[in-house]
């Protein structure tokens, strides 16, 4: 009898999944642009993740395997990296790839107006062999290169300059800002940016198709309780993320799953290290007083993370000493201690730094980027008052966000980072390093933070091959961060989806939402 | 003396006495809605005014807060801090009821300082249009007309959108107080010209508006010495009414998150904060302060509807 029951249960399963259905998924954030070239933010590569492809790609244990190429492997001594590209893969718009798409969308990625140039920071040139064969080579060895840019996707030339998007443009937008032509599993059908983006499959597609999916539609959400409320009444079938203090009545609801992990990203605070007077509130126009690393340490020592944790997280999250979690490669476990909450000890480093009256500035922040973004800035904004310092507060949607901290319009700022390579050299070459846009570095240093050790261990750390002594220079500059205190970290975001029972997914710790791994039965 | 109260008596009266005998105060003290309402309203402007020493807190200074107190359950303890809160607290570990008092006086003040700029704008405009006539007329009343096809709520956050965009950043938080109130009076001052002006049409052809004429006052003499005073009534009325449609104004756009900053939280700022736990089970966050915001609004809108009963001739 048991049998039998499990026997139709099977049939049925095995139906369900043969039946193409529809899918629709909602999130905080639109992705800004359909361009992989011109933000580099996760909601942007993370759709585009499911349209266009690059030479590597990630499964679904963050392993990377081939995509475009096929095969990869190092030239001579570590003078770079040469890629054997998969025939016989045509773009949506049915034209073909080969290696002058690839050396194209170098171009165009490393560009000065490309978002994503410092990830060929390394690269010294680009040469095409073949139709089929491609060789970056490297100023320095560089054993992390094909998995650092598993998020680099290839554009066609034919189609990007038939089109004059042969440039991404970040600000205006332009052609390949609202359509896309990928090689990916799915093809952009419909783009309205901020309602809806619906994608079908892409028949043409070279890789095994493993999802039952015939057309899905993301909708952005950015009020999380309606999110909630859709998920719950079937109008959409999965949403990212859940707000953290309904994951427990969503776990308890019949028809809905909580799919709970812990993400990459690690939510800090950053500060203007180059700016000479303070930018807002009472004090604008006087000196800065964050250039003063006891101002920073009272900061670390005035935000009492467990706190944040307990209430505003619920017990989600756990905090953060460095700026990657412990699941990274390369994390400091020699550093993992974080500046215990002592409101005592911040008043005296304030005292000590000259401003026993305290000061008031602006604090940055988004209020639809990360979990509970603006409830921690509020609560940061407290939690600094009570040592004597004032904050005020301006939350804003993360589309007028970036373009505030690239204008330097913050005296201090909240930032989630999660390392695209899943090591901890990524936040150092964005992040730390010096800013330098011939170079391609330090694209996302805002406060324009600058140490001379930290940019002469960067290079080492890149092509060092031993993973001993490597350890020893991440463990170094891990150290200069934290003395520095180049920033707080607050904690490592937790990753809660909801999804409709009778969807089966993957979820991956980059928190990207990849659709070709969902069946719908 | 052996007269009955309510015959007019020879001896001269206390004013206080005069209003209590007019016909004004007869139909309140006859409608119990009309007590109610105002008991409630008098309740509120008064927890508002006085909310530095009614509350247990100030919500608005954060150096006060204990982040540890957040989500409490109103009237229980928490379980970290002990401490028990009449109506709970929200997410930051603020009182809710002090929250409330605090976004009271916000809603109170903007809705009231709104309806005010309003009334002053529509009135003069109103008045001009009537008196003067002509292209004047025709310009004002057209901007009118125009600014009715658009609900008044995106005319303020179109009006708000624009004026945040020329605040500098540094003043921001300080401003937008102002700004709203701004942008709730320009969209809400049409109402008001349309009715004096229809009642000054009338007015300005009476005789005594003509004998003022003939000695010589000049227009604007005329206009607000004895023209304004035989329109005020009708002023009245919509300026009541408009007062819960302001406060309704202000609690939308803070709902809409384009209002009062969140660190200085109104009744709206509250219902928005609020909304996000109403799932999670943590209702008294929404619920004490739209409770508030209804009782505020319906009491006033109650208030204005006798007040328009009391003061029509033709509906006694």
């Amino acid at each position: 009898m048991r049998l039998r029951s499990s026997a139709v249960g099977l049939a049925l399963l095995l139906a369900g999944t043969a039946q193409a259905a529809e899918f629709k998924w909602a999130s905080t954030t639109d992705p800004q642009t359909m361009d992989p070239h011109a933000v580099n933010s996760a909601p942007v590569l993370g759709f585009l993740n499911n349209v266009y492809e690059g030479l590597v790609r990630r499964g679904k244990d963050m392993n990377v395997e081939p995509a475009l190429a096929v095969s990869w492997e190092p030239i001579g001594n570590g003078e770079g990296w040469r890629f054997k590209l998969r025939e016989g893969v045509t773009f949506h718009d049915g034209s073909s790839f080969d290696a002058q798409d690839v050396l194209f969308s170098y171009q165009r990625a490393s560009n000065e107006v490309s978002d994503t140039r410092s990830w060929f920071a390394p690269v010294s040139d680009v040469k095409v062999v073949d139709d089929y064969t491609v060789d970056f080579m490297t100023s320095a060895p560089n054993p992390l290169f094909p998995s650092s840019i598993a998020n680099w996707m290839i554009m066609d030339q034919g189609w990007a300059e038939a089109n004059n998007a042969a440039l991404p443009d970040k600000e205006a937008g332009n052609f390949a800002t609202i359509n896309a032509n990928g090689t990916g599993a799915f093809q952009v059908t419909a783009r309205e940016p901020g309602l809806r983006t619906v994608l079908e499959p892409f028949g043409g597609w070279w890789d095994e198709v493993e999802h039952n999916i015939e057309r899905a539609e993301f909708t952005p959400i950015q009020n999380p309780a309606t999110a909630v409320a859709a998920l719950m009444s079937g109008d959409v079938d999965l949403i990212n993320p859940v707000p953290i203090q309904d994951a427990a009545r969503l776990k308890s609801s019949d028809g809905v799953e909580v799919i709970q992990g812990i993400e990459a990203r690690v939510i800090m605070l950053g500060f203007g290290h180059e700016a000479e007077t303070l930018k807002y509130a009472a004090d604008v126009g006087k000196p800065n007083p964050f250039r003063d690393v006891r101002v920073r340490q009272a900061v670390a020592s005035a935000i009492n993370v467990p706190a944040i944790l307990a209430t505003i997280m619920r017990g989600n999250a756990e905090e953060a000493s460095q700026l990657v979690s412990p699941a990274m490669s390369g994390y400091s476990a020699a550093n993992a201690a974080r500046p215990a909450f002592d409101a005592e000890k911040a008043k005296a480093l304030l005292t000590e730094a000259g401003y026993s009256d305290g000061f008031s500035f602006g604090l940055k922040c988004p209020n639809d980027r990360y979990l509970n973004d603006e409830a921690v800035c509020q609560a940061v904004v407290g939690m600094l008052a009570q040592v004597g310092i004032t904050a005020e507060l301006d939350a804003m949607p993360v589309r007028n966000y970036w373009p505030e901290l690239r204008e330097d319009n913050y005296d201090m700022y909240l930032l989630g980072w999660s390392p695209g390579t899943f090591d901890a050299e990524h936040p150092l070459r964005f992040l730390v390093t010096t800013p330098n846009a011939e170079k391609k570095l330090g694209s996302w240093n805002f406060g324009g933070f600058s140490n001379t050790r930290v940019d002469e261990l960067l290079p080492m750390i890149q092509s060092e091959i031993d993973p001993g002594k490597r350890q020893m220079m991440l463990d170094e500059t891990t150290q200069i961060i934290q003395d520095e205190q180049v920033y707080v970290p607050l904690y490592v975001q937790p990753l809660v989806w909801g999804a409709r029972s009778n969807v089966t997914l993957t979820q991956r710790p980059d928190n990207f939402f990849i659709l070709r791994w969902v069946t719908v039965s | 003396m052996t007269q009955a109260t309510d015959t007019p008596s020879t001896a001269p009266k206390s004013r206080f006495a005069k209003f209590w005998d007019s016909d004004f105060a007869w139909a309140f003290r006859h409608s119990p809605v009309a007590i109610i309402a105002a008991l409630v309203v008098l309740l509120l402007v008064l927890a508002a005014v006085f909310a530095p020493l009614i509350a247990p807190h100030n919500p608005f200074d954060p150096a006060t807060l204990n982040l540890m107190n957040g989500f409490t359950a109103p009237g229980t303890p928490n379980a970290f801090t002990q401490e028990t809160f009449l109506l709970g607290t929200d997410d930051q570990g603020r009182d809710v009821f002090s929250t409330i008092l605090y976004g009271l006086r916000i809603s109170l003040f903007v809705g009231a300082s709104a309806v005010f700029l309003a009334m002053i704008i529509g009135v003069i405009l109103g008045l001009v249009a009537a008196y003067f006539g002509g292209w004047a007329e025709t310009i004002i009343m057209r901007i009118a007309d125009v600014q009715l096809t658009f609900p008044a709520i995106l005319v303020a956050m179109l009006i708000f959108g624009v004026a945040k965009g020329f605040t500098p950043p540094e003043y921001r938080d300080e401003m937008a107080i102002w700004v709203l109130i701004v942008a709730i009076a320009l969209s809400d001052w049409v109402q008001f010209a349309r009715v004096v002006r229809g009642a000054a049409l009338v007015e300005k052809n009476k005789e005594y508006v003509q004998a003022a004429r003939l000695i010589g006052r000049g227009s604007i003499p005329i206009m607000f010495r004895h023209i304004l005073p035989n329109v005020l009534s009708p002023v009245l009325v919509i300026a009541t009414i408009s007062l819960a449609l302001a406060i309704i104004a202000e609690a939308t756009l803070s709902f809409l998150g384009v209002g009062a900053p969140p660190t200085q939280p109104s009744l709206g700022t509250l219902i928005r904060v609020g909304q996000g736990f109403l799932f999670s089970g943590e209702w008294w966050i929404l619920f004490f302060p739209a409770c508030t915001l209804l009782g505020l609004a319906l009491s006033v809108n109650l208030l204005g509807d006798w007040l328009r009963d009391a003061l029509n001739p033709k509906l006694r």
